[in-house]
């Protein structure tokens, strides 16, 4: 009956911690009911031996399950540790695949072994079942963040439960222990809940992130602009341009790709700061002619139905390993960086190594590192310089969807400095007006970027947004300190960034400035500016992970004896009484405790003449009204922990002073 | 707490148990155990239910402690016609004096041996508990003290033999314990059986003691220490008997009261100035068992009040000495 009742607290809490993954719930209930094989074990052998078989068991089969996932590595430990920041850093609720869902499955079944063979123990209360399902219902709150049972419902079901256990199952029991554990979780709930400050244990892991070489979309500009009218896809939600992907190295032939992606879900952040001023938006979007591994995001993605997008967490692109398809669904919520006209009028750059990346710029030829110069030559802020290389890019050149596609240094020349003749002169698609932005920029220590994007478009009659290949466009970004990247838009001068009357502003104050072409241009010979990117390599597993290990192991187990000792010291002090509660540790620790009705003579027969004379000792100090004669109770107590540790299998000495039984024993 | 007992006292009283528990033995061969019991009553100042079949030494189990006080000891054997005052005495007139005489019943003796007591009719047998519960009897208005020490050792048959008697619940609270004296084993019944040995002959139990040695003592082990521990234990045993579902009736408080007193006779005997949990253990079975009803479930389904009992000492927490 208790056991039928415990299986069933376990089994909602299991549920419950399973929804924390996407499917698969029916392997968490399996667990529970796996965990009480235990119980027919504890039957052949003694109950901690039971329950270390079975933990073995069960690490052996997760170590079996998460193998495959993590090629390279042999050590079970390795592979059964590197599973739990794997499914820290995963997205919620965590894909149902093998190494994601072991760890869980492996708690279920550790709390449902333990659970189960301590309730079977006699005269154990009923307590174990509640930690058991206090234990799973905490980890599936952390997990999620508090956001896996929002209103309490299911923690209310399963108290409910327990104390119905209480209540009927065991009413001799005294009441005031469980009712002390039910409120420590309550309380610990009321921690852990509020999804404001919550405590999220995903900062304590890196996340491992995935080496994945995507094409860069930015060629494809160019055939979209081809396409015309064909939709790509269709949006619901604000007028936002929706972001593609994010180019932030560039080689001085063609922009690149970040190559490292981690599943979203990860809270690390990323290598420049967000800014100050946020707005959070959220677009549904359903993909029509759109192909390839890129997800069409909004600002710097948060949340995203798809549970198998993996996010750079630098640029905020998303990518999907198996690519988009026509008829995907999903929402993507994100970030948006608004920062306001003035604010970025006194906003710095910031020149220190961190963005080193975003002003790379391997063998900047001097024809566009003179011009960039030129350009900027009245400007004073940082921002006077963005606004006043967008209105130099912009000038005198025209969009063109036939121009010649590439943004190396040569075809940015052409762009910039070519004469009618040239195919390509003074004309571009969106590609070259962004990379060249983006160069010039970085020549005069911006950091910039290039955004492949698609521009907002009117919302039609039903409230759908179609975003037809046309409206496939790119933009440059420039990091300003506190402000994050904000988006110039050298193609038409108007889109979102800045407003158009705080650009026209800054324009009239810098009116006596046109920078000229310089005239002696692809003769000079490349001026080798210093490059300074270094290749930037993410670590591939948690590593600031294993501090709190180590220091777990090693600071536990000497607790653990500290606590032994001092309790053993105030017993050699508390006289024959002192030297007995001794014996009983003793016992316990060799698991052989008395039970409740044995007096201390009862006891001690068949422990020893030594343990015979301390029970009569003890008995005396305890009950005689007059104080006991002087002796050497602990000496007795002593050479009955001799007599005792000879009968004890090796495997309980092992852990002999630092088990921490007898720290609860009153 | 001035006069409570010193370990002086104590050593004293265990040779003097030793002494007599030595003395009976040699008449009842091979139960000490049951001995004890006896003699922890009669210091207790309480009277004992024997119950068990006919032949097992009952009577020569009475008769052995009464030589060895060196009191005077009477036997009454209850049969189905005796009258009241065939117990405790009646008025007679003396022709010679002219006067009305009370002529003492059996029950005038320092141990009584009540045989059979469940073959007597009710009204008997209520006047019998009487006395062991006043110490006097009153006949026409007079009342008459029976002596000091005086112990009722009463058998019964087992319930289920013919022409019996039950005695009431309420009636069989007046003992303070109830137990049986069983077979012999092997070697002591041969010992009993072989011709020529002094087993039975209570011309061979020696005298060791007087009734006013007794008495002294039976006064003076009442102020035996029992520790708040102890107490608390007893109190959580009568609590338990209380609430199991088994039972109609539990321990009253005058059953805990009555095993506190056996405890305090029972650690002397052990030569302790002190009472330990494991003296409660030994004297709950004897001295709450035939206190305890059993609900008409229980007796259908074959348990007994000893079974509970014991369920219950097995089931409570012991006081540990630390």
């Amino acid at each position: 009956m208790k056991l039928l009742w415990s299986a069933l607290v376990l089994l909602v809490a299991a549920l419950h911690f399973g929804r924390a993954w996407d499917g698969m719930l029916v392997l968490f209930g399996l667990c529970v009911l796996l965990g009480f094989v235990a119980v027919l074990l504890k039957q052949k052998m003694p109950a901690g031996l039971a329950v270390l078989t079975m933990l073995i068991l069960g690490f052996t089969g997760g170590f079996f399950a998460a193998r495959d996932a993590v090629p390279g590595r042999t050590d079970p430990t390795q592979v059964l540790l590197d599973t739990v920041p794997r499914l820290l850093t995963a997205a919620r609720p965590a894909p149902a695949t093998p190494e994601l869902l072991t760890p869980g499955l492996l708690l279920v079944f550790g709390v449902s072994v333990v659970v189960s063979v301590s309730v079977a123990r006699k005269g154990n209360s009923l307590f174990a079942p509640a930690v058991g399902a206090a234990v799973l219902y905490m980890s599936g709150a952390l997990l999620t963040a508090g956001r896996i049972d929002p209103h309490g419902l299911v923690a209310l079901l399963l108290l409910g439960l327990l104390a119905g256990g209480w209540l009927l199952l065991e009413r001799r029991g005294p009441v005031a222990p469980p009712v002390g554990v039910v409120l420590a979780c309550l309380a610990l709930l009321a921690v852990v809940l509020p999804s404001v400050d919550a405590f999220e244990p995903r900062k304590l892991v890196r996340p491992p992130v995935t080496d994945v070489e995507i094409a860069n979309p930015l060629p494809q500009l160019a055939s979209w602009a081809a396409m015309g009218d064909t939709e790509l896809f269709r949006t619901r939600g604000p007028e936002v341009p929706l972001r593609l992907a994010t180019l932030s190295d560039y080689t001085g032939a063609s922009w690149e790709a970040a190559s490292t992606y981690g599943p979203l879900g990860v809270v690390a952040p990323p290598d420049l700061p967000v800014g100050n001023r946020l707005d959070e938006t959220s677009v549904d979007v359903q993909i029509g002619a759109l192909s390839g591994e890129w997800v069409p995001a909004v600002g710097r993605p948060r949340a995203v139905s798809l549970s198998d997008a993996m996010v750079d967490p630098n640029s905020g692109s998303l990518v999907l390993a198996d690519g988009v398809r026509t008829g995907l669904r999903y929402t993507v919520r994100g970030a948006l960086e608004t920062p306001s006209d003035e604010e970025l009028a006194v906003a710095s750059v910031p020149a220190d190594p961190s963005v080193r990346r975003y002003l790379a710029l391997p063998r900047l030829p001097f024809s566009l590192a003179e011009y960039a110069r030129q350009i900027v030559v009245n400007a004073q802020t940082p921002y006077e310089k963005a606004v006043a290389i967008e209105q130099v890019v912009r000038l005198d050149r025209r969009p063109d969807a036939e121009a010649p596609v590439g943004s190396s240094y040569a075809r940015l020349e052409t762009f910039l400095f070519g004469t009618n003749g040239d195919a390509g002169a003074q004309a571009g698609t969106a590609e070259q007006f962004a990379s060249a932005y983006a160069v010039l920029a970085r020549a005069v220590g911006l950091p910039s970027r290039v955004v492949v994007g698609f521009q907002p478009v009117p919302a039609d009659a039903s409230g759908d947004r179609v975003v037809r290949a046309a409206d496939a466009t790119a933009w440059p970004e420039v990091y300003f300190t506190g402000w994050g990247w904000v988006p110039f838009d050298p193609v038409s001068g108007n889109g979102s960034g800045p407003s158009a009357a705080s650009k026209r502003e800054v324009l009239n104050r810098l009116a006596s400035t046109t920078a000229k072409p310089p005239t002696t241009q692809a003769s000079l010979p490349p001026l080798a500016l210093p490059s300074v990117a270094p290749p930037v390599a993410a670590p591939v597993v948690a590593s600031g992970f294993k501090p709190l290990w180590f220091l777990a192991v090693l600071l536990v187990p000497l607790l653990l004896w500290g606590l032994r000792f001092g309790r053993r010291l105030r017993l050699r002090f508390g006289g024959a009484p002192g030297a007995w509660s001794y014996v009983l540790d003793v016992l316990l620790l060799a698991g052989r405790s008395p039970s409740v009705h044995q007096t201390a003579p009862d006891v001690a027969r068949g422990l020893g003449s030594a343990a015979a004379r301390l029970a009569v000792l003890a008995d005396r100090a305890a009950f005689a009204p007059d104080p006991a004669p002087v002796a050497d109770a602990w000496s007795l107590a002593r050479e009955t922990r001799k007599v005792v540790r000879r009968t004890v299998p090796w495997y309980r000495k092992v852990f002999w002073s630092l088990d921490p039984r007898p720290l609860w024993r009153r | 707490m001035g006069a409570a007992i010193g370990e002086g006292d104590v050593a004293a009283f265990r040779d003097l148990h030793t002494r007599l528990g030595d003395a009976v033995e040699i008449a009842v061969r091979g139960k000490r155990d049951v001995i004890d019991l006896v003699l922890v009553a009669m210091f207790a100042g309480g009277h004992v239910l024997l119950e068990d079949v006919p032949g097992t030494g009952k009577t020569t189990l009475a008769r052995a402690v009464a030589g060895a006080l060196g009191g005077v000891s009477r036997r009454v054997q209850f049969t189905p016609d005796l009258l009241p005052s065939d117990v405790t005495g009646t008025s007679v007139y003396d022709p010679q004096t002219g006067q009305i005489r009370f002529r003492p019943g059996p029950v005038f003796a320092n141990i009584v041996l009540a045989d059979e007591i469940n073959r007597a009719a009710a009204k008997t047998q209520s006047a019998m508990l009487e006395v062991m519960e006043e110490r006097t009897v009153t006949v026409d208005g007079v009342g008459h003290a029976v002596p000091d020490p005086f112990l009722v050792v009463a058998t019964q048959n087992p319930i289920d033999l013919d022409g019996t008697y039950r005695l009431p619940e309420a009636q069989l609270d007046r003992f303070m314990l109830r137990t049986s004296i069983g077979y012999p084993s092997v070697d002591d019944e041969l010992d009993v059986l072989r011709p020529g040995s002094g087993a039975g002959r209570i011309s061979a139990v020696q005298t060791v003691s007087s009734p006013r040695e007794v008495s002294e003592y039976s006064r003076r082990l009442s102020l035996l220490h029992v520790a708040d521990p102890i107490l608390r234990y007893v109190s959580a045993l009568g609590a338990a008997t209380r609430s199991d579902s088994r039972l109609r009736l539990g321990a009253s408080t005058r059953g805990l009261r009555t095993l506190v007193r056996c405890v305090q006779v029972y650690a002397a005997s052990r030569g302790r100035h002190f009472a330990v949990p494991g003296d409660v253990q030994d004297l709950a079975l004897p001295v709450l068992a035939h206190r305890l009803v059993l609900t008409r479930e229980a007796v259908l389904s074959g348990v007994t009040t000893e079974e509970v009992l014991a369920d219950v000492v097995s089931d409570v927490a012991v006081p540990k000495p630390a």
